[in-house]
């Protein structure tokens, strides 16, 4: 496997995990918009989605800052084609 | 310092993962078989339903939320002690907190799937994401747990950075993986800077939420009016009972990892110690949180209530809940508070007590209050059938092949954390403590005294 393909495999699972997580919160958002539509204890779900959504877009948040400052601040650029 | 420079000290560390012996093999084979006969039963669940296991009216919840809640309850073990034992900087931590994060994130991917072999028809799981409704609590169930797996994950993954690094830099294989996996990390003090920073938030931000999973475990019970469950102490009863059942795991797994792959030189005597100390005061804890519980019901003395509470203390329940004291209390309190008995086997004695104690501490809590609903509704049976017992080892067996899976290919014990600790431990000790101290103390005079 080359060192292009890995990396661009490691682009793709930082990719991966926002979809995950915007599925989770396009979840959440979509169960509130329910509980509107049926006057079913609203103030409950949007305290609930106060709490989880950032929660969530946080957690992404973290893994993606670690990702791009680990390859920020490399000292040395790995070969572009290396077989593994 | 370069992977093979680390290697020589750290050797003992990556012969898990460099060379596989038969039993490894052995072992596989046999969780593998246990898992693959859980399976074959799960699918006769599937085409017969729910008729194959012991549950029926009343008692519509068994093994498998009883083994919902211990599993999650385990998942505690984890991220929650390693952040704790990071924040307060306890220099012991260091070979403990990956063991610790691994079995949550294993447990919690195990606990977190049987609400769904409960729900019977495992497609049903789909109204729960176009019907599921925000206000119930089996909603934040679903969310917290969610949450708690994904920042657990996240927290088992960043500090394991540097190892898989170091893997990469030995030429290990599969070399593809560690080069995936590793980020691009070259050890720099800059990366190290993000790495830290990072784990620093993370392990602010999971406490919170490893504390809001069980308590949000508890309200599934809590919430309802059925008797025996209606309590207001639920919330910081299922999180003491889930520190003190994943501390008692963690022991379990620490010690036999210790002699399986021969990690005395850094599980010591004395990382034992402080973990059984530990489990002794959430014992103690525990059994006053219980002693508590069942006063309230005691003195309120409300009919359906005293109902449920006989059923446990004399009724058909009784073996079980004397049995829970005795695992939960009695033995671990007798054998941790002494000093002769406080050893490797005496703690894995307890620990294996506490565990057991606390899955009868599920089981007393989950069918004993939908044995004796409030409704005119004869004493309801319930006897676990073939299936649920399957799935039970089924799952154990998972959580054991999981951590078997995962010494094969990472370290269970963190070597860049060793390695820290080799080089600022003593340093940063000596700081810290005349920071305490009274007396003006030269912080050279205590390296010195610590060395």
């Amino acid at each position: 496997m080359t060192s292009r393909t890995i990396q661009f495999l490691q682009y793709a699972s930082i990719a991966w995990i926002w979809i995950f997580v915007l599925c989770v919160d396009g979840w959440i958002i979509s169960l509130l918009i329910v509980a509107r539509r049926l006057h079913d204890a609203i103030n409950a779900s949007v305290a609930i989605g106060i709490i989880a959504i950032p929660l969530f877009l946080g957690i992404a948040s973290a893994l993606t800052y670690v990702f791009f400052g680990l390859k920020k601040h490399r000292l040395v650029e790995e070969p572009e084609r290396r077989e593994l | 310092m370069n992977g093979n420079e680390i290697a020589s000290k750290d050797d003992a560390l990556f012969r898990s993962i460099e060379y596989t012996g038969k039993n490894f093999y052995y072992a596989v084979g046999i969780f593998v078989t246990i898992i693959a006969f859980a399976v074959f039963l799960y699918a006769g669940q599937i085409i017969s339903g729910l008729g194959v296991t012991g549950m029926a009216q009343p008692v519509s919840w068994g093994f498998y939320i009883v083994n919902f809640v211990f599993f999650i309850g385990i998942s505690h073990a984890g991220t929650l002690i390693s952040a704790i034992l990071r924040l307060s900087k306890a220099e012991w931590r260091r070979p403990i907190t990956r063991m610790a994060e691994v079995i949550t994130a294993i447990v919690l991917a195990i606990g977190g799937l049987h609400p769904i072999l409960d729900l019977g028809q495992p497609g049903r799981i789909w109204h729960l994401v176009t019907s599921g409704r925000l206000q119930s609590p089996l909603l934040w169930d679903v969310t917290s747990i969610t949450a708690y797996f994904a920042a657990s994950t996240v927290y088992l993954f960043l500090p394991l950075i540097p190892d898989i690094a170091i893997l990469r830099d030995r030429g290990t294989k599969p070399r593809w993986l560690y080069q995936f996996l590793s980020w691009g990390w070259q050890g720099t003090p800059k990366q190290h800077k993000v790495l830290e920073r990072t784990i620093n938030i993370l392990m602010i931000g999971v406490i919170p939420i490893a504390v809001s999973v069980h308590t949000v475990i508890s309200y599934i019970f809590a919430m309802t009016v059925q008797p025996g469950w209606h309590s207001t102490i639920f919330g910081p009863y299922f999180v003491v009972g889930a520190i003190f059942s994943g501390i008692a795991a963690l022991l379990i797994v620490m010690i036999v990892f210790r002699r399986v792959y021969h990690l005395e030189n850094y599980l010591k005597e004395i990382h034992f110690s402080y973990l059984s100390i530990l489990l002794l005061i959430m014992s103690l804890l525990w059994f006053y949180f219980t002693f508590c519980e069942y006063l309230t019901t005691h003195y309120g003395n409300e009919p359906d209530e005293m109902r449920v509470f006989f059923y446990k203390f004399s009724g058909d329940f009784a073996p079980y809940f004397w049995a829970m004291i005795l695992c939960n209390f009695i033995i671990p309190v007798a054998i941790l508070s002494n000093k002769k008995t406080r050893k490797i086997k005496g703690i894995l004695i307890a620990s294996f007590t506490v565990l057991i104690g606390m899955w009868l501490e599920r089981l007393i809590i989950v069918v004993p209050s939908l044995a004796n609903p409030r409704l005119n509704y004869p004493t309801g049976i319930y006897i676990p059938s073939i299936t649920e017992w399957a799935l039970f080892a089924g799952g154990i067996a998972v959580f054991m092949m999981g951590f078997l899976l995962f010494a094969k290919f990472f370290p269970l014990i963190s070597v860049w954390e060793i390695q820290e600790g080799r080089a600022s431990s003593v340093k940063e000790v000596a700081h810290r403590l005349r920071s305490y101290l009274p007396d003006e103390l030269e912080e050279d005079d205590i390296t010195k005294a610590l060395h």
